[in-house]
């Protein structure tokens, strides 16, 4: 019977032959480290906010007299409704920490590099998908932290040339944060995710288009390659098992550390909090922002800040394929860059004083420094390495990598 | 590299033990058990609601907590037994009476300040009487909260600790009163949890054997 249904959608529909081809005999490299775990976690959590917010929604009110209480309600009243508002609020916490220890692993690994650059891109696209469709949810509740960091943020667009005044009235649909904001706010952020899951297949499209890199970080020859059917269903699984136990945890026992306590009392547009701060994932681009004294400079930085990223192809010059596997200097830049977006997420937390200023600043510089340096350090550790002599499995990989450029240059001049 | 991972958490840690009580918070258990939340009610209701609303707790609420129909029916007078519990003295009054502030509504004030109940707790019992002889609260010192459990006035021992054990039970309430499913989300949680972690060994170990067939 079932055999049967089954052939005939295949007449009709390639159900078969596609989840033959792109889920259980794709071909994946079989030294894959748990690392790679994390692209499929961040479908996961994009799942888990899509279903709890649907249902939140069905409770929610978008109005500034009873945003605040309607949360209060489902908190209370709906049936498990705190369940489902904390897996939504935690969620979103957890759906930065996938994504973040997502880009580390790209950055780590090189995955960036040719013939991925559209895979990082479509990423990037993503991370700022995600970053407005986070920012417009935390409008909503319509606490003290959720009006005023809503009021800061629409204020940078002032530093549009020419027309900033313009603009800001515009996003917020009035002259100040108000209920016009809140309910742009609430269509825009139910909608987005369902962008956000388009984006996400055409960065799965790119994907099976050059297949994942692997943590050598060069294209390993096809033999090595095994079907994502067993070995990575049941790995991803087991990932995700682990996952679902740290975040229950934060879920069960910790929910309220992830929650502001000002944010526990009701949007007053007369009295601003003491600290206004955005949820930690804003934390170090908050602190980039807030360390140039200009609103244009700070909001320049803060946008440099965040699409800088784009340009890893091009800033990466070695011609030593991969990450950081085979170059030490990489490898370096790449944790000094880790711990000084920390201290960049302890600056963004603290309120501003002279040292944090300070100490602000200068993460700043060396967060664009990192990258900006990458282009001078990356050739003179090629340099490095090739007058020491690179080990010989390296060597045969660069050769067959020149070989497989070559081949691609020649199909595209075919083309 | 695992070095390198231990350092990183050692100086998160330290950055979240050198946050943990910089506002001088008198960091006390608050007591989490039915009795304490009951008794808590009686006093939140007898002392608070003259001048506090609690407008997201319904008198069927405290009915559900456990509280007796008797007291509910005084406490609620002729308001419907669903009424929100709302403060006795209407908002001009109160503003009028405490310099155009409203007394804030306590339903979420133990979520709704830095330190939680703890901070309640330390608020409540913060009160002094300076050289001046004005009453000040080194918590929050532009309150204008009057000393209502009369700590700052009270020297007898055997009163003070009974001022304080009653600071803990309304504690314990307000926080109730703050997140009613708390007790039910732990217990939950640790359902959750123990299920989750034997699935994750069960699959840990198909990992292995699946992947023992590669060579």
């Amino acid at each position: 019977m079932y055999k049967r249904t089954l052939a005939w959608i295949d007449q009709r529909f390639p159900l078969t032959s596609f989840v033959k081809h792109s889920v259980a005999d794709y071909p994946t490299p079989r030294n894959l480290s748990y690392w790679w775990n994390f692209g499929s976690l961040a479908g996961i959590a994009l799942v888990l906010q899509i279903v709890t917010g649907i249902f939140l929604a069905m409770h929610y009110k978008a109005d500034v007299g009873m945003a605040f209480d309607s949360i209060q309600h489902i908190m209370r009243d709906v049936n498990y409704g705190w369940l489902l508002r904390f897996i939504h609020s935690t969620g979103a916490s957890a759906f930065f920490a996938v994504i973040y220890i997502h880009m580390a692993r790209t950055l780590y690994y090189g995955s960036y590099r040719a013939p991925r650059e559209l895979m990082w891109w479509t990423g990037q696209g993503l991370l700022l998908l995600l970053m407005a469709t986070a920012f417009m949810g935390y409008l909503l509740p319509w606490g003290q932290m959720s009006y005023w960091g809503a009021a800061v943020i629409t204020n940078l667009f002032r530093a549009t040339p020419f027309v900033g005044d313009y603009v800001v009235i515009w996003l917020r649909g009035d002259f100040q944060v108000g209920d016009a904001t809140l309910t742009r706010f609430y269509a825009l952020h139910y909608l987005f995710p369902f962008i956000i899951v388009g984006a996400v297949m055409v960065h799965l499209v790119a994907l099976h288009t050059v297949k994942s890199s692997n943590p050598s970080g060069i294209n390993l020859a096809a033999k090595d390659n095994i079907p994502f059917h067993p070995y990575f269903t049941i790995k991803d699984l087991f990932g995700l098992g682990v996952y679902l136990i740290v975040f229950s945890v934060f879920v069960f026992f910790l929910p309220d550390t992830l929650i502001e306590s000002a944010n526990n009392i009701p949007a007053n547009p007369l009295q601003t909090p003491a600290h206004i701060v955005p949820e930690w994932y804003f934390l170090p681009f908050y602190a980039i922002l807030r360390s140039v004294p200009d609103l244009a400079g700070g909001v320049v930085a803060m946008g440099l800040s965040v699409l800088i990223f784009a340009a890893m192809p091009f800033l990466d010059r070695s011609k030593i394929p991969g990450g950081s596997r085979y170059r030490p200097a990489y490898r370096m830049m790449f944790f000094l860059f880790i711990i000084n977006i920390f201290v960049l997420g302890y600056v963004g937390a603290k309120p501003v004083t002279q040292g944090t200023a300070l100490l602000g600043q200068f993460a700043s510089i060396v967060y664009f420094s990192v990258f900006l340096l990458l282009p001078w350090i990356s050739t003179r550790e090629e340099k490095y390495l090739r007058e020491r002599g690179l080990p010989p499995e390296l060597e045969t990989l660069i050769k067959d990598e020149e070989a497989k450029k070559s081949e691609r240059r020649q199909n595209n001049r075919r083309h | 590299m695992k070095q390198r991972l231990i350092l990183t958490l050692l100086f998160l840690t330290f950055c979240g033990v050198a946050n943990a009580n910089e506002a001088g918070l008198d960091l006390e258990k608050i007591p989490a058990d039915s009795v304490s939340i009951l008794n808590g009610a009686e006093h939140v209701v007898n002392n608070c609601v003259s001048c506090h609303s609690l407008k997201y707790i319904k008198y069927t609420d405290m009915l559900a907590l456990g509280v007796g129909q008797a007291t509910v029916d005084a406490w609620r007078g002729s308001n419907p037994v669903n009424a929100k519990i709302l403060a006795q003295m209407p908002a001009e009054a109160a503003a009028a009476a405490f310099g155009g502030i409203v007394p804030p509504d306590l339903s979420l004030m133990a979520v709704a300040r830095e330190g939680g109940v703890h901070y309640l707790y330390s608020y409540l019992l913060g009160y002094s009487v300076d050289a001046k002889g004005d009453t000040v609260n080194r918590i929050y010192p532009a309150t204008r909260m009057p000393d209502i459990l009369a700590i700052s006035t009270t020297s007898d021992v055997k009163l003070r600790e009974e001022i304080i054990t009653k600071t803990k039970e309304i504690s314990a309430f307000l926080n109730w009163a703050a997140d009613p499913h708390a007790e039910h989300r732990k217990q939950l949680g640790i359902y959750v949890i123990v299920y989750l972690l034997l699935l994750t060994v069960l699959l840990y170990f198909w990992k292995v054997q699946i992947w023992r067939k590669l060579h």
